[in-house]
């Protein structure tokens, strides 16, 4: 696994995450939640084009990923919330590539930060970050 | 040479006068983009705080620390720089910033290459969060 593969990886489980998410929300929660999933959706088309650009074979989704069955808003918040946090840890880790490599998960690192915050901030956390997606 | 345990120490004493004993190695790290992510930090958390937001202020601090404990044991002054005026102009300098470290990040070799991106990031999102 490359670090574009993993950055493809956590980007199509967070749109599958959204995708069940996003229905258990209300106000700005969910709208800030429709704006994030449509990001990640341009994040993964961008990636594909990648592939493709590089004649490389693109790691295929997932039919499904495994978390908790969602019955409320809080659940889907927390969900969304570590969803975020990870698709921002998976970026970071391709940081220490190779140049040409490094600055295509640069760009989807910030943007995952920037995600994250604003995340953070429609469900009432505190944004600031200094490490965005260090591990704990 | 030192055939008595006086001769030794006298020996001893001597040489650490005349400036021959080995001291304890430290290695120096002297590194523009570090200095220039510094003077930037320290530039943020002053205009955050003037500001009041003391969380984005917090976060600056905190790379203010890791930044100068990687240039120790060089000592990098503080340059005055003019506080923004208000949340749009500090979102810019965030802007402006984080451009700064992302640049330090793709030319860096891998060894500060996270530093960098954990600095254009973090600016990126309090720019974000002050737009």
């Amino acid at each position: 696994m490359t670090a574009t593969d993993d950055g493809l990886a956590a980007e199509y489980a967070a749109i599958y995450a959204y995708g069940a998410a996003t229905v258990h929300l209300d106000g700005d929660p969910r709208w800030v939640a429709e704006s994030l999933e449509a990001e990640h959706r341009s994040r993964r088309d961008a990636l594909l084009d990648y592939y493709d650009a590089n004649g490389l074979d693109a790691p295929p989704a997932l039919a499904g990923y495994d978390f908790e069955p969602l019955t409320d808003a809080e659940g889907a918040q927390q969900l969304l919330l570590e969803v975020e946090a990870n698709v921002t840890t998976v970026w970071r880790a391709g940081l220490g590539s190779e140049p040409e490599v490094r600055e295509l998960c640069l760009d989807m690192y910030i943007d995952a930060a920037v995600a994250l915050a604003r995340w953070r901030i429609a469900i009432g956390s505190a944004a600031a970050d200094p490490w965005p997606g260090r591990p704990e | 040479m030192f055939t008595t345990r006086r001769g030794l120490l006298v020996g001893a004493a001597v040489l650490a006068a005349a400036g021959c004993t080995r001291e304890k190695a430290q290695i120096i790290i002297s590194d523009a983009d570090l200095t220039a992510a510094l003077h930037t930090a320290r530039a943020l958390a002053q205009g955050a705080e003037a500001l009041g937001y003391s969380d984005i202020a917090q976060d600056h601090l905190a790379h203010v620390s890791t930044l100068e404990r990687l240039l120790r044991p060089g000592k990098v002054g503080e340059v005055e720089a003019a506080l923004p005026a208000d949340a749009t102009a500090l979102a810019e300098a965030e802007r402006t910033g984080s451009a700064e470290a992302a640049e330090a990040c793709l030319k860096t070799g891998t060894k500060y290459a996270v530093l960098f991106g954990e600095l254009a990031a973090s600016r990126a999102a309090h720019a974000a969060v002050l737009a």
